[in-house]
């Protein structure tokens, strides 16, 4: 067998979708922006992936935690229930991630988060579960 | 021990983990954990999903993870942990 060394992919462009915090309002919770835009060909081709906005909820999350969205990350998304997508984010768009935690069981947590966009519509919303620690 | 506890805690576990089975085939000392022979082979975010289920259907905080791992050793000792902090 042949071992291969994992290298997580780091928070940051092209990975990075979180722009920052906006309002911490616990330890854990509070509102991050993200901006969509069409320079990734991705989002030029096909439109916003929908399946990136849990990726999105997960590293506001992370970023809330004490995360460094520079740097690179400090857990990783490790499950997913209930999320649901109301409409598909275009370029232009602002998006504010509400995320507050549902519960904890050691390193592994899970949120609750609720994506907007700039009039306060729905996006999306879901939980997560993330990983801590790596 | 109550049977209805042991009836309850078994629909919780089912219910919650979104498990396919029915709740009278978990043994009550089967360990829900690992994958140990006759065990559920539950996961470190099953557990957190579990923490979530007691504390939505008992009304009980699970602590820390060393009681958690402690109280959801087995059906059994779910039951006694549930049991000790109602009293």
């Amino acid at each position: 067998m042949t071992s291969v060394e994992f290298q997580p992919l780091p928070h940051a462009f092209p990975f990075r979708l979180a722009d920052g915090v906006v309002e911490r309002t616990g330890p854990a919770e509070g509102r991050v922006r993200a901006s969509v835009t069409s320079d990734a060909a991705t989002v030029r081709a096909a439109g916003f992936p929908a399946v990136a906005l849990v990726e999105l909820v997960a590293q506001s999350a992370l970023l809330l935690q004490g995360g460094d969205a520079a740097l690179g990350r400090k857990g990783f998304l490790a499950g997913v229930s209930d999320f649901s997508l109301e409409r598909v984010p275009v370029p232009g768009d602002v998006l504010t991630v509400a995320v507050k935690i549902a519960g904890r069981f050691g390193d592994t947590v899970k949120f609750e988060g609720v994506v907007t966009d700039g009039g306060g519509g729905a996006v999306a919303r879901g939980a997560v579960t993330v990983k801590q620690g790596i | 021990m109550s049977d209805d506890l042991k009836k309850r805690v078994k629909e919780l576990i089912v219910r919650q983990l979104k498990l396919e089975m029915d709740p009278a085939a978990i043994a009550d000392e089967a360990p829900l954990f690992g994958d140990a022979d006759g065990g559920l082979g539950l996961d470190s975010i099953d557990a957190l999903e579990l923490v979530l289920g007691v504390e939505k259907e008992f009304g009980i905080k699970v602590q820390d993870e060393e009681v958690g791992v402690k109280a959801f050793a087995s059906v059994n000792a779910l039951c006694d942990f549930v049991r000790e902090k109602a009293a």
